[in-house]
């Protein structure tokens, strides 16, 4: 038994793939780096990123599959699941033989598995669209904070960029320490820590007043229900909302 | 006063209009602007109350010529009054918008010397909000009833949804509890938007640069629990507005007693139950093909509050199941208590490469708890108390979810138009 170990990119990712294809030895797994488990009967390929090799795997996946499916495997990178790898591979051995038809295949293991974790990286970047929230610092820059649950920050910011073009914006995931700055023409994502002080803008905190209140008042006291409330909104990202904050 | 004291009052006046959707505009944002729509809506965050907040839900002023029982903004009711300035509601929606705390706007207001008078101060807010501030985020704007059809087509050039609420389910209702309401007035100017939005539908067919109007389409709301009326007539007007208007959504709102007057029923607790099944229905005609007189009859004029009106139909109907999941037609598959409209379009999908197994149901999203007793895979019933309609019944009544809120208190309402 043999698994495939790549570094951690999604390039990374469809490099293994396409060693899969190529390689007499057929990998078990594909894990990233950082998810190993060391196993004593299982022995361990890595994989060199080769960014040719990435690029021509993922042309096939749009070409040969379709956009969708190239969109699954990428939402399904996203969920940094352990299994990604190997769900995503699995589903383009089947995609590379049934073509666009694929994602009809709803009762199929491999293609059940990858649309259950891509399905949830895209509902959680929706939510996120909606709860994401920019405050006002010095200098007319909007900054949010973000702990999500999957890497998303790539996938929310042309919706912001669209929206807000007028204005400099920065997403901040802390979790993952990346972030999209957006400069009123263009977004880019950077790694690392960011620089500077956070100072508010002289009005921040009265607009945050104004929402708390708002949101406070809204409510229907006949009907509070919090159990439905957190259906909705879980608990964990309650965090870095304004109007969650005890005054 | 203050902007927030407003907010605080003009808040608390509009949190009644139960409509917070942001859906179905794709408005897009323009050169220099700020803001665009989103297909399918977008909720940013939930209240107390488990309701969606996606709009700065406001009213205008909470000022109010008339005294609808049923409503707190009601002249004779004694509650702090206030009115914003155009400028406060477009500045407030801007920063809002720009800390990404909401989807837009949705702009109400009491009915302050005339209905023309308060239809022209709404319109002066958003047409500063979207030709001054070049916002293109969503707004919803309530249309108020007896105002100039002028001012009725000129907001819609403005807004993407425009609404007028009905109130109550009848004529008798409004009669008795808001006199001042006359229901052709409410009818009229719902009957003039629908033929605009036809109209420039049919335009921009023609050229795609003619001005969109109301392009998220109208809604309405109504009360449910302050007037005898029973939940098939509700659900009949229902189907008339859909079917006649083309209306989005009908919204309904359990009649929360703000108000002790003695044409309203006394009840403890405001009727969400019903109100549920009311919503559970309304989808029943909007997406699963049924219709009204299937739903309920005037022998069972109301609904269950045990069951589901989906399973109750298919109880009441059982003789067209069990259905075999490999052939049903897709309008009978959306029949199947426990499949919704994704499960069943994903049967439809799936088993054209291979039949499906009672197993691979899960996988496709069903809800087998429900469905089981209902169908059967290539051939073989799965239901385990027998395909008896009385123990069926047993077995979905015992797993409908305990409302904890909905106890026997809601049933009280109903005493006082039986005795």
């Amino acid at each position: 038994m043999i698994d495939y170990i790549y570094d951690g990119s999604f390039e990374g990712l469809l490099t293994a793939i396409y060693e899969a294809y190529y390689r007499k030895e057929k990998p078990e797994k594909i894990i990233a780096k950082g998810d190993i488990q060391e196993d004593l009967f299982v022995s361990y390929l890595h994989i060199e990123t080769e960014e040719e090799k990435a690029e021509k795997v993922y042309n096939a996946i749009r070409d040969k599959i379709s956009p969708i499916a190239l969109k699954n495997v990428f939402y399904g990178f996203l969920s940094e699941d352990v299994d990604a790898g190997t769900f995503i591979y699995r589903y383009l051995q089947l995609g590379f033989k049934a073509g666009e038809k694929i994602d009809q295949y709803h009762t199929h293991e491999a293609v059940f598995q990858l649309h259950k974790i891509s399905r949830r990286v895209g509902k959680e970047a929706h939510l996120m669209l909606g709860i994401i929230r920019f405050q006002k610092l010095k200098g007319e820059l909007y900054y949010a904070v973000i702990e999500p649950q999957y890497n998303i920050t790539a996938l929310v910011a042309p919706h912001f960029a669209k929206r807000l073009a007028s204005e400099n914006w920065v997403i901040h995931d802390k979790k993952r320490n990346i972030a999209s700055l957006y400069n009123k023409n263009q977004w880019i994502i950077t790694e690392g820590n960011l620089q500077g002080e956070i100072v508010l803008d002289d009005e921040e905190l009265q607009y945050q007043e104004m929402w708390q209140q708002y949101f406070k008042n809204i409510a229907i006291k006949t009907r509070i229900n919090p159990k439905l409330q957190r259906n909705y909104l879980p608990k964990r990202y309650w965090k870095h909302l304004i109007e969650m904050k005890k005054k | 006063m203050e902007v927030l004291n407003k907010l605080e009052i003009l808040a608390d006046a509009a949190k009644y209009d139960v409509s917070c959707s942001s859906s179905g505009s794709n408005r897009k944002n323009t050169k220099g602007g700020i803001g665009s729509g989103h297909k399918s809506g977008i909720c940013h965050s939930w209240s107390e109350d488990g309701r969606c907040i996606s709009l700065l839900k406001i009213l205008l002023t909470n000022e109010c010529i008339y005294n609808c029982a049923y409503c707190v903004n009601r002249i004779s009711n004694d509650i702090p009054r206030a009115s914003f300035t155009p400028e406060e509601v477009a500045e407030l929606t801007i920063n809002f918008y720009k800390r990404n705390y909401i989807e837009g706007l949705f702009l109400s207001a009491a009915v302050v010397k005339s209905p023309d008078y308060t239809m022209e101060l709404l319109i002066k807010a958003v047409q500063l909000l979207r030709q001054q501030y070049h916002f293109n985020g969503y707004i919803h704007m309530k249309a108020i009833p007896g105002a100039d059809p002028r001012l009725i087509y000129e907001a819609g050039e403005l807004v993407d949804r425009m609404s007028i609420n009905i109130e109550l389910p009848s004529s008798n209702g409004l009669k008795l509890l808001a006199p001042q309401k006359k229901k052709e007035a409410i009818i009229k100017p719902m009957g003039l938007i629908s033929s605009q939005i036809i109209q420039r539908k049919e335009e921009r067919r023609l050229y795609k640069r003619a001005a969109s109007f109301v392009p998220a389409g109208q809604s309405t709301q109504l009360i449910v629990g302050a007037t005898p009326d029973n939940d098939l007539s509700i659900l009949r007007l229902s189907e008339g507005l859909y079917n006649k208007f083309s209306l989005k959504r009908v919204y309904y709102s359990a009649y929360v007693p703000v108000s002790t007057d003695n044409r309203l029923p006394a009840i403890a607790a405001p009727p969400l139950l019903r109100e549920h099944r009311l919503y559970q229905a309304d989808w029943l005609l909007r997406f699963y093909g049924f219709n009204a007189q299937e739903l309920l009859q005037e022998s069972q004029p109301n609904f269950d509050t045990m069951l589901d009106p989906k399973c109750d139909w298919a109880l009441r109907n059982i003789h067209l199941f069990p259905m075999e999941i490999n052939k049903a037609p897709y309008e009978m598959l959306l029949r199947i208590p426990g499949i919704g409209v994704k499960s069943a379009q994903r049967i439809v999908a799936a088993r054209r490469f291979h039949f499906l197994s009672y197993d691979s149901l899960k996988k496709i999203g069903v809800v087998l708890k429900r469905a089981k007793h209902f169908i059967t895979c290539d051939g073989k019933y799965y239901g385990e108390v027998g395909f008896k309609e009385k123990l069926i019944r047993q077995v979905l009544v015992g797993q409908e979810p305990q409302h904890e809120k909905t106890n026997i208190r809601e049933g009280q309402q109903l005493s006082m138009f039986t005795s």
